[in-house]
């Protein structure tokens, strides 16, 4: 118990700390908030997409009814940006009902070409629907009304807010990957025929998962306009959105609770760079950069960076010595 | 009569896999399930347990119809199976299969790890509660699969060829786990290609040809059966056999 609970403890303190000790630098307090909020978004996405094993390509859906949802309560109606989120969550879980009871039928492959799917056409509606700005996007509050609009200029406090949310979310995965419903969605993700043979409803509980997984999308989604204050179709439901939720999980480790976190941890800082490198010129380049890594973690690291490390289970050794004789 | 297929047809098309076969199941009992390659069996077994929908033709587990039902539902209301070829969940622990099993009746982590663990050690898998189901051989993923049926505390346990592809050892090993399972209750439908294993276990034996019932009776009798022996070994052989013996 200790050997895997002090290392997490210092990680705990290390993240509580950090703001303070990067004090003096702006870019790396803001760069501590985008890699919690992109771990949030990853962690949601591992629900369903690591968990149940059923691998989503259209999240950005969800992450922009958050998204949106704050901002256009604003927009449209003055509320602060904070209160459009649980419209969000809401949305977001009602869209992953309504599509997921038909895609969730299919299998592997077929279930992310549909999710890509239903992602492409509504961002393709978003960017038609003057009521949530259209191609223009919409903005939030220019300047904060009350501290209700979660409007500052220091990326400090929008840091302790995703640390929390971060904190509550893996904090729910862990209660859920420890009770039946997570080893149900284990067992759904190895065989779903042979789970449904042991009793599990395996349509109903991916299902859950994946209304689970896409309203905490939402709220990574309504985080991310509370903090840029602007969100238009492309940084709301761009197919990017969907990519990265992807390849954060699958790198650090699709399944595992803090998979998605160090997924994070490395991807993020590396996008900064590569963004400050080749300045606006980079745009196109993020796609294949992008599309080589979901190449090499397939190739190279189907269980992500964290199996490496997870020597939890042992082999039953060489089967002429140990293997369970029926002769027992 | 716990478990009973009435009429049951299963078409692909133009292909009748199981032509109008009726099965009964008696409470307590365990019932063979024969028939050369092809002959229905399998198809037949997984309209019992849900996997396929029969064309026509009805199933009732325990004076319900559940020809209806979905594999899950009819999990739930006490028919368990293994298969033909081992899906055990490979990413998990031997144990952790086993408490897939057990949480059906045992909502609480910890009531179904104790559930199962129970189960591992009658069935002889108890050094291996920690090992990676993907680390054990075929006899070991067999003896698995009938674990987690098993900790799911089935009224029938229904095995697809639970023996193929294990050695004479092996085989009589797992004849003596599935003669415990029977004297714990269970009644038990096998499927099976090994005649050794149809007559040192079952109480009587259904044999299928080509998608129909062509012979019923105890292990002795339908051995002798002229269409099984036909069936079996066609009819050529068949008749030397017969003309050999007269």
């Amino acid at each position: 118990m200790m050997r895997r609970s002090l290392p997490l403890l210092l990680f705990a303190a290390l993240a509580l700390l950090y703001p303070l000790l990067v004090a003096g630098s702006e870019v790396y307090q803001r760069l501590g908030a985008l890699v919690v909020l992109s771990a949030i978004g990853a962690s949601a996405w591992n629900l369903i997409g690591g968990y149940a094993g059923q691998v989503s390509v259209g999240h950005a859906v969800f992450f922009g009814a958050g998204a949106y949802a704050a901002l256009a309560g604003y927009a449209q109606f003055g509320m602060p940006p904070v209160a459009g989120a649980p419209i969000g969550v809401a949305v977001a879980i009602l869209i992953a009902a309504l599509i997921g009871v038909p895609t969730l039928r299919l299998s592997g492959h077929y279930f992310s070409m549909a999710t890509i799917a239903v992602a492409e056409l509504v961002r393709v509606l978003v960017t038609n629907w003057e009521w949530l700005g259209g191609a223009q996007g919409i903005s939030g509050p220019a300047v904060p009304r009350t501290v209700l609009d979660l409007s500052f200029t220091s990326a400090v406090p929008y840091y302790y807010i995703f640390l929390a949310v971060l904190a509550a979310i893996l904090f729910g995965t862990w209660r859920i990957e420890k009770s039946r419903m997570g080893f149900y969605l284990r067992a759904i993700k190895d065989s779903e025929r042979a789970a449904r043979s042991l009793g599990v409803a395996a349509g109903r509980y991916k299902l859950y998962a994946y209304m689970l997984s896409a309203g905490l999308t939402a709220v990574a989604g309504a985080l991310y306009a509370i903090m840029f204050g602007f969100i238009d179709p492309e940084s709301g439901c761009g197919i990017l959105i969907s990519v990265k939720m992807l390849i954060m999980a699958a790198l650090g480790g699709a399944g595992l609770l803090f998979g998605p976190l160090v997924g994070a941890l490395i991807l993020v800082p590396l996008e900064e760079i590569s963004n400050s490198l080749l300045g606006g010129k980079g745009a196109g380049l993020t796609f294949v950069v992008y599309g080589a890594m979901i190449v090499v973690i397939a190739r190279f690291l189907p269980s992500g960076l964290l199996a490496l490390f997870a020597g939890r289970m042992r082999p039953a050794g060489k089967p002429s010595e140990t293997e369970p004789s029926h002769a027992a | 009569m716990l478990l009973e297929a009435s009429r049951l047809t299963m078409a692909f098309g133009a292909f009748k896999a199981v032509d109008d076969a009726s099965v009964a199941v008696n409470e307590g009992e365990v019932l063979g399930l024969i028939g050369p390659n092809g002959a229905g069996k399998s198809t037949f077994f997984n309209c019992l347990t849900g996997d396929l929908r029969p064309t026509s033709g009805t199933v009732h587990f325990d004076g319900r119809d559940v020809t209806r039902l979905t594999p899950e539902q009819r999990a739930r209301l006490g028919i368990a199976r293994t298969f033909q070829v081992p899906l055990t969940f490979e990413s998990m622990s031997v144990l952790d299969n086993v408490m897939i099993g057990a949480f059906l009746r045992h909502h609480a982590a910890a009531a179904a790890r104790d559930k199962a663990l129970t189960v591992i050690g009658e069935v002889g898998l108890l050094g291996f509660a920690d090992a990676s189901a993907k680390s054990l051989g075929t006899p070991g993923r067999k003896r698995l699969e009938i674990a987690r049926a098993l900790a799911s505390d089935p009224k029938v346990l229904l095995l697809d060829e639970a023996m193929a592809g294990l050695t004479p050892a092996e085989i009589r090993a797992g004849i003596d786990l599935v003669r415990q399972i029977h004297r714990r209750g269970i009644t038990l439908v096998i499927v099976e290609h090994i005649m050794e294993v149809i007559v040192s276990l079952a109480d009587r034996v259904v044999v299928f040809h080509q998608g129909r019932e062509i012979a019923r009776g105890t292990p002795s009798e339908v051995t002798r059966h002229e269409l099984v022996i036909e069936a079996y070994l066609g009819k050529r052989h068949a008749a030397k056999l017969s003309g050999g013996a007269a």
